[in-house]
């Protein structure tokens, strides 16, 4: 107990550093995953036929292969099949391809969630905006838009959860997020080696913060609850 | 959206690309675009040039009849792997946390007999040096994709590493130890006779090796680290790790206070591991060689308490 209260202000140091790395990534992500989910669930909703099966064939391959492997591959094929390595070289070069694999597998399990929502709007809603002379654009800003948020606010705060856990991925590519922070103890980091407490406690900080987006995600549904 | 589907497109070319070249064993060493800085345009440039041979092969490598994709890619050999290097200005080094080596002092700057020495082969080079921290199973993956351009981190020489990198001559020795909790320590004195237990490993390690070849029951874990904990943690009865960590990682003051280790199962060499065909390897031995003889690897040696294991060039 007492080299634990001795390790605990380096080691909180070090997590908090790791754990600042997993926030940028997360943020990063639901910036770059929002929008472009509602591209790709566009394109998979789309009457222009190679549109929509390309669409549906980039959400086939993203949500069919491991978020682990395309992670390698967008870190090591540049390089590797390239011969020029296109990320930039240290911690900045792996954030970046850290962040462009999240942002498309996350934008393909939006677009999904999206499309649900979409297309879980009354088909006679539109029929009513276009007999009174609504343009489609008009329809679905005006009237399908607010009512897809409210829908789909339940099922994307399951994706946003699993996203903040998801970033632990990442250190397969030796992005030093707090997994990798916590672990680094273990083996020996800034004179303590062989601690096994700064692993299991990074679940602290996850815990913590996924605490603050579930109470946060809730007020949001409850706010939209005016729709009935 | 559009560039994206590009470069999806590209990056699936790129593997159907990589299934045809499967075959032809060693991987691009030099880069007739390495000289320049502007990564991604080239990265832009090379995926066109890729999809280009892949649609009419010979286009590309008119030049040199006959030859594959590879060299399409450019393995013209007319920049060396030492030019690479000296025109991007940094000589990147992957390395581990892994005391006495290569770890990091109080104020996060990498330190370590490894790292020291490192910092002075750069120096000799005229490059900056840059310490990279990689995930060990993915040494090699790191070295062909050009995210790092060396493994410098106490790498046991074995036939697996010298046949996918182009190694050094060893610099150290080392050899793999059993690590037990300190009251079961009398049973593993035998190298011929160690008893049927559970041991943890390092997968893809030296330790692995020795496991394998003594018909140990052993579970692969993801780190020497690793290791250590499943037998402090009583998952594992024992583990294999280095020697050098061992002394430095178990025993009185350390944080495995409880553990220690026994008997010595071979003796095994360091070496540094460069990208396969790669001239720096052998200005890497010229630089072992120099600094042997003056005295300077000496004395970093004994500033990390290894020169007992010190290999003199």
């Amino acid at each position: 107990m007492q080299l634990i209260i001795e390790q605990f202000p380096i080691v909180i140091r070090s997590l908090n550093i790791g754990f600042l790395q997993t926030l940028k990534l997360f943020f990063v992500t639901l910036i770059g995953a929002f929008p472009l989910g509602l591209v790709i669930a566009f394109g998979s909703m789309s009457h222009f036929r190679p549109l929509r099966y390309l669409s549906r064939f980039l959400v086939w391959i993203i949500r069919g292969t491991p978020l682990m492997i395309q992670l390698l591959i967008f870190y090591y094929f540049p390089g590797l099949v390239l011969g020029t390595p296109i990320w930039g070289s240290g911690e900045r070069g792996r954030f970046l391809a850290a962040s462009i694999s999240f942002i498309l597998n996350y934008a393909c399990y939006f677009s999904e969630i999206y499309r649900g929502g979409i297309q879980s709007i009354p088909v006679g809603q539109t029929e009513a905006g276009l007999v009174l002379g609504m343009t489609r654009r008009q329809i679905f800003f005006k009237v399908k838009l607010l009512q897809m948020v409210k829908r789909i606010v339940p099922p994307m705060s399951n994706e946003i959860i699993t996203l903040v856990k998801d970033t632990s991925l990442s250190r397969i590519i030796a992005l030093q997020e707090i997994i990798w922070a916590g672990q680094s103890f273990l083996k020996g980091s800034q004179g303590i080696s062989g601690a096994i407490w700064p692993l299991f406690f990074t679940a602290v900080y996850y815990l913590i913060w996924n605490g603050l987006l579930t109470s946060l995600l809730g007020y949001l549904e409850r706010r939209l609850d005016y729709f009935k | 959206m559009k560039k994206l589907f590009t470069k999806a497109a590209a990056l699936a070319a790129a593997m159907m690309l990589s299934a045809t070249l499967a075959g032809c064993g060693s991987s691009p060493v030099s880069s007739s675009d390495a000289s320049t800085p502007a990564e991604s345009a080239q990265a832009d440039s090379a995926s066109s040039q890729a999809a280009d041979s892949a649609d009419a092969p010979d286009t590309d490598s008119a030049d040199a009849p006959g030859t594959d994709n590879t060299e399409a890619l450019g393995t013209d050999g007319a920049d060396s792997d030492m030019d690479y290097v000296k025109n991007k200005g940094t000589l990147v080094v992957g390395i581990t946390d892994f005391a006495p080596m290569d770890y990091r002092d109080e104020n996060g700057e990498w330190i370590g007999f490894d790292a020291d020495m490192a910092k002075a082969f750069a120096e000799s080079l005229g490059v900056a040096v840059e310490f990279v921290e990689i995930d060990w199973d993915n040494k090699i993956l790191e070295l062909d994709g050009k995210t790092i351009d060396c493994v410098w981190n106490g790498m046991t020489l074995t036939a697996e590493v010298t046949s996918a990198m182009e190694c050094s001559k060893p610099y150290c020795n080392n050899a793999q130890v059993i690590v037990v909790p300190a009251d079961k320590a009398a049973d593993f004195q035998d190298k011929d006779n160690i008893p049927e237990v559970s041991f943890a490993v390092e997968a893809g390690s030296a330790g692995e090796a020795q496991a394998s070849a003594l018909e140990l029951a052993h579970t692969p874990v993801t780190a020497q680290a690793d290791a250590l904990m499943e037998v402090a943690a009583g998952t594992s009865d024992a583990a294999i790790i280095d020697s050098l960590m061992a002394a430095a990682m178990v025993g009185e003051g350390t944080g495995y206070a409880d553990l220690t280790y026994t008997v010595g199962l071979n003796d095994e060499k360091y070496g540094v591991g460069f990208r396969k065909g790669s001239d720096l390897a052998a200005a890497l031995n010229d630089f072992f060689a120099a600094s042997s003889q003056d005295g300077s690897m000496l004395e970093i040696a004994e500033k990390y308490g290894v020169q007992a294991a010190l290999i003199a060039h």
